[in-house]
């Protein structure tokens, strides 16, 4: 499943493209992630509950970043497993600054497998979008922190 | 005393309900799941969540661990057990060893990885999740397509060109039919990936007796004995200790003509755990790991003279396999290129298949088995013919059907058509929705700017398989019939059927034979102890080659009471009829009932006569039957959503002579329905990475009631001299002429705007976007 | 499928079941989403709490100028109600039009609503019914409307230990139409559209237009609502009120359905809604 899109958030670039590096600001901002553990350069490990609907499951992963071209680009790579089946996500995620902030445009590629793929597929799309958007919403209301 | 009623109606033709419907409707009829037996075990099967990966590990202590476990198998505990059979075989075939549990790598979601055996469901359901599977998740590859392409992840990794065969059939002079011809064209028509979806999913119960190394399965299957057979060889076990039961079967399909893995795992199971053991399909397992129908990309080219007369067809099938060969998987697109030429005297056909692996669950045989695929294409394609010369669908079938007096009719691809009359059917159906109206209805409904089709198609079978030559496990059927002492009449068929009815159809030929009483025959079938062996009922061939087997069996047993009732009598000159052996010279008769007393009593015997009135045939076809039929399609089709209303279905179908309309107007009505649902709904779906995203119904659309169009289903009857019957089969009649009847509606409904072919489903947005979408 | 283990209590009075729901425990209403999920081990809660047995949660009634329905009343309940027929049709059509008929009889409003999948049916009526979901906490009741409730893809306003109590729908003298496009497997609305216009003289004195299943939560399209208001309700002005619903919309998009293809849909059924209330 392809996903793309843009969000506007309210920081300069260089402080957005930091903000998006930090693993306890991305820790926060990933919506379920209980967690964000450095294993690697630009690598860590994740635990991550995810509760949607009656739907819930706990999830373990790596977050990885590459391709960092600060502070213009970078691509972001999500992976996660568990009983309910497993999910991956790969964007590259561009930054540009505009009034008042920066706008984070995202473009990439979702996969799900196991039980989830094969019960939710009217609802993957509605459910990564709004991740998504909880996922910037957080990382907007770090500007109050 | 007991009485046998005699009677002179016959009950062959006649609508009579179905007899086992009454424990089917309240609820009281056995299937597998309904078996429970004192000690009995419940497994659950651990499946991979992955299309392709190396399994590094797999640890099953905390499973083992779990309170009421009494053993978890992986696919070291099985290596031994025989691979899961391929039963076709084709030259140069490459055939993967399927072992019933994968050992060091999967190749689809779904295959089996472990197996949990505990005290019941839930504790082993709960165990399974216990089990600890390290991945190495490979590259998969779902599109047939995409995996020829050069560069494709390896389904096998030794074979990486992801290959399994090539098939190739040729019959005529096929280059010189293109070259003389007017029109040639061309058209890539794909027939998509379809889910079976029998009401009840797949089950087995086995038992193990071991001091008597008897093991007895009990399992949802269209062919017990086969089963047998195979299972035994799988175990190791003599094929005399291995008895499979077959209990209420509801529906197949086809996704029941195999031997699956789970079969020979639970006889496995059974025979460590030395207690019974039940493993019951989830409907989400049933849609990821029994067998799916078609997969076909097909790539058409047909060759043809200005007045509509074809010369010459060309096809190259890519047929999706799935990973692994289940029983019949490579020999189904076979039976497509056996189709090919229709209904229609083309004498040039030429046939190349290549058979593909890829990640995804095998492929075999679902209703029409191949001839669905070729019917749709062919019918197709003369739809885009008639479009190219401009010439009315109707018109140019007639003008190249085979006729009534070219029968028997050899064709191209090496067949002999039994008996035809093509035109009838046509023209009946043609009269009933009144064509010359019709079209004048069409062309003023498109001048008020309506959207409306009417779609033909006229569609040939393979039917009645087959032949023991042209069949990979032979093609006979067989029936034992018993007389009882009291004159009650117990048939055995090998044709153990799932829902086709022939506890009815088989007793009203017995009692018509024997002129008794509907309500004194008894069918029974689908228990290897009991039955004699048989083949089972697949390619619409329990009543015209079981039936038949049935028909010479009560000949034969006629014969003996003949004899018998003679010698009460003291004549020589006897005949039988109405239940009674009469006397022609004076009228005096003896009843059945008395006579079969007689034989089991045995005070007298005529010469060279045993005792007893049972007899056995087994017979052997001498050719298939082709049955044939008109199917028509009206369609009005929404301009602003583009959703199709199937306003009037037609169908006219030809399959010989009818033993009970009742029950063939339900096969018809259950084949098109699942024809109209291959043209407009359903569809596996597989992503990139082999993940099944249409696994549940709420995303895998299956039609439903309330979807249908009321069926108006006619016969025309030709009756097959192929069996003493006169009977050709219907069971996969609707669903192969449904589909291209559809499609062609659909698409005669779009052709002002130069729409010649669609590819199925014919999804509302597909249509839409034809339409002109938001422009 | 086949469930994990789980606790099971029944209780016979709403306060029982609030003290269980705020210890935890999952309210099962008709569980038509929440046991599918169960058997297929997507969802795993350790207790539910059956919520049939509390008869003060069952019933449908008028009170004034509204009609009360309480969350177990199921889909078959409210279709097939003479009040809700007679009070507000458009209410009884979206529950007729939800699934198929084992699912009416079994499905309950409150749990449809409370589950909040984004292409139900009753949400779009709710929308354009202007509806109040009572809601009941462990102390206290609240009440949210429908344009508040529902926040997004299976999310509400629901708080934790809080369930649906009661959905109230005005009676009044309007025109009503729910028109939808069903996805073919499930069932569910591709697009549905539910419109309440009322009119005053041959002016449309006011129109609500709810929709479901375009994005991920159901909507009023208030441009259109605007739109329509104080016209004649011709047939342009149909199209042209019709044409703004998915306007600006961030419409889904999934295997059977593309985001252009839904928001073509809203327009059509929207038409298709208003025509009908209208005539």
């Amino acid at each position: 499943m392809k996903i793309s899109g843009t969000y506007t958030l309210p920081f300069p670039r260089e402080r957005t493209f930091a903000l998006m590096q930090d693993p306890e600001a991305l820790a926060r901002a990933i919506p379920g992630c209980e967690g964000l553990q450095h294993v690697g350069p630009d690598e860590y490990k994740m635990k991550m509950k995810m509760a949607l609907a009656s739907l819930s499951g706990a999830f373990e992963g790596k977050v990885r970043i590459s391709d960092s071209v600060p502070p213009e680009s970078f691509r972001l790579i999500v992976e996660g497993s568990g009983r309910i089946g497993f999910m991956k996500g790969e964007g590259l995620l561009t930054l540009a600054a505009v009034e008042g902030g920066t706008d984070v445009s995202y473009d990439g590629e979702a996969q799900v497998g196991g039980t989830m793929a094969a019960v939710g597929q009217r609802l993957i799309d509605g459910t990564a979008k709004m991740m998504i958007k909880r996922f910037f919403e957080k990382l907007a209301a770090e500007a109050a922190s | 005393m007991a009485t046998t009623i005699t009677k002179t109606e016959l009950l062959v033709g006649k609508r009579i309900r179905r007899r086992e419907d009454p424990r089917l409707i309240t609820g009281t009829a056995t299937y597998v799941d309904d078996i429970q037996m004192p000690g009995m075990h419940h497994a659950i099967v651990l499946r991979s969540p992955h299309a392709a990966a190396k399994i590094l590990s797999i640890n099953t202590r905390a499973a083992e661990g779990t309170p009421g476990v009494v053993a978890v198998f992986t696919g070291k505990d099985t290596k031994h057990v025989g691979p899961v059979p391929c039963g076709a075989s084709l030259p140069g075939l490459r055939v993967p060893h399927h072992y019933i549990l994968a050992t060091d790598r999967v190749y689809f979601v779904g295959h089996p990885v472990a197996v949990v055996v505990a005290t019941d469901k839930y504790l082993a359901r709960d165990a399974a999740d216990k089990i600890e599977v390290d991945y190495d998740v490979l590259k998969a590859v779902a599109d047939p397509e995409k995996a020829l392409a050069v560069g494709a992840p390896a389904v096998h990794p030794e074979w990486p060109d992801n290959t399994a065969f090539n098939y190739h059939q040729e019959g005529g002079e096929v280059d010189k039919a293109f070259a003389d011809a007017e029109v040639v064209i061309k058209q890539r028509i794909t027939s998509q990936r379809l889910i079976p979806t029998a009401m009840e999913t797949r089950g087995v119960v086995a038992e193990w007796h071991a001091a008597d190394r008897q093991l007895n399965l009990h399992s949802s299957t269209q062919i017990p004995h086969l089963l047998r057979s195979l299972v035994a060889g799988m175990l190791g076990l003599e094929e005399n200790r291995v008895r499979v039961i077959t209990p209420e079967v509801g529906g197949g399909f086809g996704s029941k003509l195999n031997v699956y893995a789970e079969e020979a795992l639970m006889g496995f199971v059974a025979m460590q755990i030395g207690k019974p053991v039940k493993w019951i399909e989830s409907r989400r397992e049933n849609f990821l790991c029994t067998i799916q129908g078609r997969g076909h990309v097909d790539y058409y080219e047909l060759a043809a003279k200005k007045d509509g007369t074809i010369l010459a067809i060309k096809l190259k099938i890519v047929q999706d396999l799935g990973a692994y060969h289940q029983l019949l998987t490579p020999a189904i697109p076979t039976l497509s290129v056996l189709m090919m030429p229709g209904l229609y005297r083309t004498k040039n056909i030429r046939a190349d298949v290549v058979g593909v692996f890829t990640n995804c669950v095998p492929t075999d045989a679902y209703r029409g088995a191949g001839r669905p695929e070729a019917t749709h294409g062919i019918e197709r394609m003369v739809d885009i013919l008639a479009d190219e010369l401009k010439m009315d669908p109707a018109e140019i079938r007639l003008k190249n059907f085979v006729t009534p007096e070219e029968f028997p009719y050899p064709t191209a691809t090496g067949l002999t058509y039994d008996t035809g009359n093509y035109a009838a059917p046509l023209e009946k159906a043609l009269g009933i929705v009144d064509y010359k109206n019709l079209l004048k209805e069409q062309a003023a409904a498109r001048q008020q700017g309506k959207v409306m089709g009417i779609g033909i198609s006229t569609y040939g079978e393979i039917c009645a398989f087959g032949p023991s030559p042209a069949t990979p496990a032979g093609g006979w059927e067989s029936a034992t019939v018993k007389i009882e002492p009291s004159g009650k009449v117990t048939v055995m068929t090998g044709a153990c059927p799932h829902g086709q009815g022939e506890e009815t159809t088989f007793a009203q030929i017995a009692a018509d034979e024997l002129g008794v009483d509907i309500d004194d025959v008894l069918v029974i079938r689908g228990d290897t102890a009991i039955v004699q062996y048989g083949i089972g009922t697949f390619g619409s061939r329990a009543t015209a080659v079981g039936g038949a087997a049935l028909y010479f069996a009560l000949q034969d047993l006629k014969a003996k009471i003949k004899k018998f009732g003679g010698m009460l009598l003291e004549s020589d000159d006897v005949s039988y009829s109405g239940g009674e052996v009469i006397c022609n010279k004076t009228g005096a008769s003896k009843p059945l009932s008395e006579i079969a007393g007689a034989t089991y009593r045995a005070m007298k015997l005529p010469p060279n006569t045993e005792p007893g009135l049972v007899a056995t045939y087994f017979w052997e076809p001498p050719n298939f039957t082709f049955p044939f039929g008109a199917h028509i399609v009206i369609t009005d089709i929404d301009r602003d959503t583009g959703q199709v209303k199937i306003r009037r279905y037609v169908a006219v179908d030809d399959c010989g002579n009818l033993i009970n309309p009742l029950i063939v107007d339900g096969q018809v009505h259950g084949g098109v329905a699942q024809g109209v649902g291959q043209a407009l709904w359903e569809q596996a779906v597989y992503d990139d990475s082999g993940q099944l995203i249409t696994g549940e119904l709420m995303d895998y659309a299956l039609p439903r009631a309330h979807m249908m169009p009321w069926i108006e289903s006619h016969h025309t009857i030709t009756p097959t001299n192929v069996n003493p019957l006169g009977v050709k089969g219907v069971g996969e009649a609707g669903t192969i002429g449904a589909s291209p009847a559809v499609v062609n509606s659909v698409v005669d409904a779009l052709s002002p705007l130069g729409v010649r072919h669609i590819d199925m489903p014919l999804s509302p947005e597909k249509i839409w976007k034809l339409m002109g979408g938001n422009n | 499928m086949i469930a994990q283990a789980f606790d099971y209590a029944a209780p016979k009075t709403l306060d029982e079941a609030m003290t269980l729901i705020a210890a935890g425990a999952k309210p099962l209403a008709g569980g038509m989403s929440l046991i599918p999920m169960m058997k297929l081990r997507l969802a795993a809660p350790e207790q539910l709490v059956d919520l049939a047995r509390v008869k003060d949660l069952n019933y449908i009634r008028e009170s004034g100028n509204q009609l009360h329905i309480g969350a177990t009343a199921t889909h078959y309940a409210v279709e097939s109600s003479a009040l809700v027929r007679a009070k507000c049709p458009l209410l009884a059509a979206a529950a007729a039009s939800i699934g198929d008929v084992q699912v009416r009889n079994v499905g309950t409003i409150g749990g449809s609503v409370a589950h909040a999948d984004p292409a139900a049916d009753y949400p779009a009526a709710l929308q354009a019914l202007d509806a109040q979901i009572v809601i009941r906490g462990a102390k206290s009741e609240r009440t949210v409307s429908a344009a508040d409730f529902f926040v997004d893809a299976f999310t509400t306003a629901l708080e934790t230990g809080e369930i649906v109590r009661e959905i109230v729908v005005p009676m009044e003298d309007s025109s009503t139409s729910y028109q939808k496009a069903p996805q073919p497997a499930s069932g569910f609305a591709l697009v549905g559209v539910a419109v309440r216009v009322r009119k005053n003289g041959d002016r449309i004195a006011s129109a609500r237009i709810g929709v479901t299943g375009l994005a991920n939560k159901s909507f009023r399209a208030s441009a259109a609502e605007k739109a329509l208001e104080g016209t004649a309700g011709t047939a342009a002005d149909v199209q042209k009120a019709a044409a703004l619903v998915p306007q600006g919309v961030d419409a889904n998009s999934d295997l059977h359905a593309s985001a252009d293809y839904r928001k073509h849909l809203a327009s059509v059924y929207a038409a298709r809604a208003l025509t009908a209330a209208l005539s």
